[in-house]
């Protein structure tokens, strides 16, 4: 009785902990359908696959060297990821460029970052993003929760604080 | 830096040296912006890409519109360029050249799948439901006019589309280099 009392708040807070913080704007809720398979390696050819970081909050980060948007944004992401709860996965992936290219330019402009290749784009075509940068948040179960439209400051007091939430 | 800026700067930098004539309209709820391309900075950014000499002929050879759009209103407008009217001088209509056109030459032209997902991320979304704040910026194909050409752009509004509709049109538009 007491197990599945536990069990039960557990999954009443959840998603409580998360609705108590604001959710900043550019963020839309998602249905909550399963986020799609998303298994690449980096460039140093290390294998990351979502499913293994069932159990805690991620965000899946879709951009590409050749957009202004995307570029624009990286300096708020490289600066979020200083503060960002441990606990959150950033998973970024580059969309359909090569190992070349990606090297080349995050060396030069955010060397603190790393990103996955999607050397093909067939995973960003399944995860079908509204564009590019286009930002996923996959819940600790597995299911995607939040899309943020566009590039969006990630670094800004109201961003921190949602993220925090998906931390705790 | 604020969303419309993003979106200009996005439009503006994706192919470096702009065209003359930068159409923009602010009103009804909508930003929009529309940048007609010439063939050379069309193959500039394909072949830097690493397209396949065939693939950026091809693309070169047709007239390449980018447009940026803002959803400045508080319901849902509705991106869907199948509704747009393109028509040249003497009124006759100008054809579009949608995604799957592309596909299929794409297909016969044995264009690989990062190339083909490249192109796909920078054209303009074939049905869009913007939704308020949202930006959305891309390429629209043309068959090549001479001479000028007017858009009008329509859009659907409110989230079972049975808001007002809004056109917007565009006048003495070109396609640079033709």
């Amino acid at each position: 009785m007491f197990r599945f009392a536990v069990i039960a708040i557990c999954f009443w807070a959840l998603p409580l902990a998360v609705s108590a913080v604001e959710v900043p704007e550019g963020l839309i809720a998602l249905d909550g359908r399963p986020a799609p398979a998303l298994k690449l390696t980096d460039l140093d050819g290390k294998i990351t696959d979502l499913a293994e970081l069932r159990g805690h909050w991620a965000m899946v980060h879709f951009w590409a060297s050749w957009c202004v948007p995307c570029r624009l944004e990286l300096p708020a992401i490289a600066t979020m990821v200083k503060t960002k709860p441990e606990s959150l996965a950033l998973v970024m992936v580059n969309t359909a460029e090569t190992d070349d290219e990606v090297f080349a330019f995050l060396s030069a402009v955010a060397p603190e970052l790393t990103t996955l290749l999607d050397r093909d784009g067939q995973v960003t075509e399944r995860w079908q993003p509204r564009g590019l940068p286009s930002t996923f948040f996959v819940d600790p179960e597995g299911r995607l929760r939040y899309l943020a439209l566009g590039g969006r400051p990630w670094d800004s007091p109201a961003y921190r604080r949602f993220l925090a939430s998906l931390g705790r | 830096m604020n969303r419309p800026l993003l979106v200009a700067l996005w439009v503006a930098a994706l192919w470096a040296p702009a065209a003359a004539a930068q159409p923009a309209y602010s009103g009804q709820g909508i930003e929009m912006r529309v940048e007609p391309r010439t063939p050379e900075q069309i193959s500039a950014f394909y072949e830097a890409r690493g397209f396949p000499r065939a693939a950026v002929e091809a693309l070169s050879k047709a007239c390449f519109i980018t447009v940026g759009i803002q959803n400045r209103r508080e319901d849902i407008v509705w991106l869907e360029p199948a509704r747009w009217e393109f028509f040249d001088a003497a009124g006759r209509p100008v054809e579009r050249l949608p995604r799957a056109y592309w596909e299929a030459r794409f297909e016969k032209l044995g264009v690989p799948p990062a190339s083909r997902a490249t192109f796909g991320w920078t054209q303009l979304p074939e049905v869009r439901d913007l939704r308020p704040a949202e930006p959305v910026g891309g390429n629209v194909t043309l068959v090549p006019v001479r001479g000028t050409f007017t858009l009008v752009a329509r859009f659907a509004t409110g989230s079972d589309r049975r808001g007002p509709v809004i056109a917007l049109r565009f006048d003495k538009l070109t396609c640079p280099g033709r």
